[in-house]
């Protein structure tokens, strides 16, 4: 992508001003993105991303800049304004720097790598989902649907002298449905997704996909309002992970941790959560959507345990989380792009698996809300105040799954409501998300057995 | 390779396979931000990036491809990529190249001295927002953002049918977000300013005040019970809650069937109170254009008049097939999506009352200053939301408490309607804004 000699150049030139340490990162991603709606192809989008990307630290400092343009003398030029950022002067390094080249193991077969002549196979996938969820009930009345795949090289280096390549190759479906009766109109959703090739499609159930989308839009837009007030929650297995990713993960990012701002901080061997709560983020998983051979600064992702029985057992830390935390860094710096300086971020995160089965938990639960599938979330770390919406929702009575609800989108605080789980089941299962923070959008897993909290906040309607 | 050289290449290579008539869509910028922290840089970012989308039509279809790399070498895959996606693509409603208008506004939007200001100006700005913050309210333990910006970006719409439309802006940016803790409880709340013409105009010292202040008064928040108040949604709030909600004005999503607001044209859609405006061509504000991303010269549109629906946001495409012309509202997500719709600078237009005034008139309710969640709790199909938020409690005519931990559920159409009262309170911070606006009820979810 570049000469080895010319990021030697840069990142010596990084270091005239006294800066201690600095990291190229350089990015060729090819994108493709095909759309389908009512069933006829609407959407062919072909992109090339280029890019580079410097960093430069000093202590706690850090300046970072990017350009497009990789001509040799733009690159030095920007290097050189981006050093004279550097403040404090110091000693300017003079150690010359040698890269060596550093072969990584790839732990993410893949089958068949996206190019275009794979389009009309694709968009045969894409009139399956469309059939199956047009098909699934009469109250269907529209449907879009995307294949989006990314293969993204990167090269990374630094002033230690490492130099690391790596490829990643994306692949995701997004299915949705609406649903119409009078003027209602709900929409469901459904958008797996892999850092795999083109046999991620290959193997996956389209049609129950499709269908399941249906569904929630389907049975949501004859369903009445969810109650308001505090209530018992079942939150399904699989995306429901959302919540711990919410409620409890952003929290953990030595970027909310290291300055002491998350409620989070200072809690190491602390019991932040109820007792059955294990919960680990793991960048290692084979092909799962938010795995990495490395990290976005070079690192091999890891398996990190964030919480053991309850306990805090450790947080989610990037290089300068590293610096200002003291404690080494976990594999977890991350970004969108070049665009982005990298910051601490999940990969794959999840509850661990406990005891109960989801029938226990439900026959438990004499009256409250059976969140079946969820939808995005946001957190404030500083508070830990969350949300996250319930897409498709039911009210559990006398230990059964009754009528369905719609709008009910549960709040709460961090800490409160990790306390607050009753009961985990032992069905285990991830589903796939985007995941946006400062250093950009991306892929991640939200994980979980099928869980129940005692109390939360339900937005709901009163007296609807 | 310079733009000029490569759209040339571009255009000769196109033309000897088969090219009718192609376009490129171009974005160029570059920007420098401070952030600051505790006295001292926290990160310095410059930045100079560009990127190419380019179309064309090939076989009597129009093809996309684009590229942040501008060398000969991606030419190829450009052409061929275009060539392959124009191919698979069904649907009956072609897009086509656009001539361009006969004539365009002058809008003064980029200024020399902006974007040419020394870095010592945004460090010295933003370690000046960071302790006004800070010495503000001994309550305040962090500005845990505080950053001042400058950039500058062009966009160049160029194609074979002469079409050649091209603007430069420039914008500084103040924006600061603070921690307060008070026996225990820790609240955050922020506040942010622009200048189209330089650093020096934006009252920093008022920025940090602003954001201590938001911060501050939220202390000593708890929640309410559950039930049906009355509610105002301060500016901020009403802006986002809009936001959420433009894709129901365009024509693309009437047309394919996700919007409510389908065959609604001549009809009330909103309550009296109620008249949105989409103006790129007002001065001085951040999302002012005279062009949109097909070329045509934009305009001022009026999409709600009293209530009444008078108009979608149409592109060239969506205005044929609906027998009308376009609004000028042709956008482009990125350089490198397809065209599609959206607004400008997109605003409800201002009431009479002031806040104050409608808090002192208000006997018993909720004012909304955030909203939160909403790329999840807000469904467009349905209009519905459920929403996290943080807001005042209010009984009789004055702000009692701050209130967290609380949702708000609704329609958004429902509101549109409901709307009794418009502030006069209206601020240019973005590409939709809008003053405060106050409802006789909506459902709350508390404790």
């Amino acid at each position: 992508m570049i000469h080895p000699t010319q990021i030697q150049d840069m990142l010596q030139a990084a270091l005239e001003t006294g800066g201690d340490f600095a990291e190229v990162f350089v990015e060729d991603r090819t994108n493709g993105q095909l759309g389908m709606t009512g069933g006829v192809v609407d959407t062919a989008l072909s992109g090339r991303d280029f890019g580079i990307g410097i960093r430069i630290m000093k202590e706690h400092f850090s300046v970072y800049a990017y350009t497009s343009d990789m001509s040799e003398q733009s690159l030095i030029r920007l290097t050189k304004s981006a050093a004279k950022a550097i403040r404090g002067g110091g000693a300017p390094g003079t150690q010359p720097i040698t890269l060596h080249p550093h072969a990584i193991s790839n732990h993410h077969p893949i089958a068949i790598i996206p190019d275009g002549s794979q389009k009309r196979a694709k968009i045969d996938m894409m009139r399956r989902a469309h059939e199956a969820a047009s098909q699934y009930d009469p109250s269907i009345t529209q449907t879009s649907i995307g294949i989006s795949n990314s293969i993204q090289n990167v090269l990374i280096a630094n002033s230690n002298g490492l130099l690391v390549e790596d490829t990643r190759t994306y692949t995701r479906m997004r299915i949705s449905a609406i649903a119409t009766a009078g003027e209602h109109r709900q929409s469901g959703f459904r958008g797996p997704g892999a850092y795999a090739g083109t046999e991620f499609l290959e193997n996956l159930n389209i049609e129950e996909n499709a269908r399941h989308a249906a569904r929630i839009a389907s049975t949501m837009v004859k369903a009445g309002y969810a109650p308001s007030g505090r209530l018992p929650v079942v939150i399904e297995n699989g995306f429901g992970g959302v919540l711990f990713h919410e409620a409890c993960g952003h929290g953990l990012e030595s970027t909310a941790v290291a300055h002491g701002t998350s409620v989070f901080a200072n809690k190491i061997g602390q019991q932040v959560a109820s007792p059955l709560v294990t919960a680990v983020d793991n960048g290692t998983i084979p092909n799962a959507w938010g795995s990495l051979n490395i990290d976005d600064e070079g690192a091999p992702t890891q398996r990190n345990v964030l919480i053991e029985n309850g306990i805090l057992k450790g947080y989610l830390i990037d290089r300068m989380g590293s610096r200002q935390m003291g404690v080494p860094a976990t594999g977890s710096g991350r970004r969108q792009s070049y665009k982005f300086a990298p910051a601490s971020r999940m990969n794959n995160t999840f509850i661990a698996n406990g005891a109960s089965t989801r029938e226990e938990i439900i026959a438990n639960t004499e009256y409250g809300i059976y969140a079946k599938s969820l939808g995005g979330g946001s957190v404030n770390t500083s508070t830990s105040e969350f949300n996250f919406a319930v897409e498709e929702a039911y009210m559990i009575r006398n230990g059964k799954i009754a009528e369905p609800v719609k709008g009910a989108t549960l709040i709460g605080k961090g800490i409160e409501t990790l306390q607050n789980i009753d009961m985990v089941g032992n069905n285990l299962d991830h589903g796939q998300g985007m995941c946006g923070s400062v250093s950009g959008s991306l892929p991640v897993n939200c994980g979980q057995p099928t869980i129940r909290v005692s109390e939360m906040t339900v937005g709901g309607r009163k007296g609807e | 390779m310079n733009i000029q050289q490569f759209q040339e290449a571009l255009f000769t290579k196109g033309r000897e396979i088969g090219y009718a008539d192609m376009e490129i869509y171009y974005v160029n910028g570059r920007s420098t931000s401070v952030k600051v922290l505790k006295g001292e840089i926290d990160q310095y970012t410059i930045v100079e990036n560009g990127g190419l989308s380019f179309r064309g039509v090939i076989n009597g279809k129009m093809g996309y491809a684009s590229t942040e790399k501008l060398e000969p070498d991606v030419i190829d895959f450009l052409l061929e990529e275009a060539r392959s996606n124009a191919d698979i693509l069904e649907s009956e409603e072609q897009d086509e190249l656009f001539e361009g208008s006969e004539s365009y506004l002058e809008q003064p939007a980029y200024t020399a001295e902006l974007a040419d200001t020394a870095p010592e100006i945004l460090i010295e700005a933003a370690l000046e927002m960071e302790r006004t913050a800070l010495a503000a309210d001994p309550r305040i333990v962090m500005a845990r953002h505080c950053s001042v910006s400058i950039r500058e970006n062009e966009v160049l719409i160029a194609n074979t049918k002469g079409l050649h439309c091209h603007r430069r802006k420039s914008l500084a940016t103040a924006y600061v977000y603070v921690i307060a803790t008070e026996h225990n409880e820790t609240v955050t709340g922020g506040w942010h300013d622009y200048s189209l013409r330089s650093v020096e105009e934006i009252d920093i010292a008022d920025v940090a005040h602003r954001a201590v202040q938001e911060a501050v008064s939220r202390l000593g928040a708890h929640t309410i019970q559950s039930d049906n108040y009355p509610v105002i949604f301060r500016h901020d709030a009403a802006a986002q809650l809009l936001a959420a909600y433009t894709t129901v004005f365009s024509a693309e999503s009437v047309d394919k069937g996700f919007s409510r607001l389908a065959g609604k044209l001549g009809q009330k859609v909103a309550s009296e109170h109620i008249t949105l405006m989409d103006d790129p061509l007002m001065e001085n504000v951040p999302a002012g254009s005279t062009f949109d991303a097909e070329g045509s010269a934009t305009r001022r549109n009026e999409i709600i008049k009293d209530g009444e629906l008078r108009t979608y946001f149409h592109n060239r495409k969506t205005a044929r097939k609906a027998g009308v012309q376009s609004t000028s509202n042709a956008s482009k997500g990125s350089y490198n999506g397809k065209i599609g719709v959206s607004y400008h600078n997109l605003y409800v237009e201002p009431g009479t009352s002031t806040l104050e005034d409608m808090i002192r008139r208000m006997d018993r309710g909720l004012m909304i200053v955030e909203l939160q969640g909403l790329h999840a709790g807000t469904n467009t199909a349905s209009g519905n939301f459920s929403l996290a938020c943080l807001g005042y409690w209010i009984e009789q005519g004055q702000v009692v408490r701050a209130v967290n931990q609380i949702t708000v559920s609704g329609n958004f159409f429902d509101v549109l309607q409901q709307v009794e009262e418009v502030g006069n309170d209206l601020r240019f911070t973005g590409s939709c804004t809008s003053p405060s606006l106050k409802l006789a009820s909506l459902s709350i979810s508390g404790s």
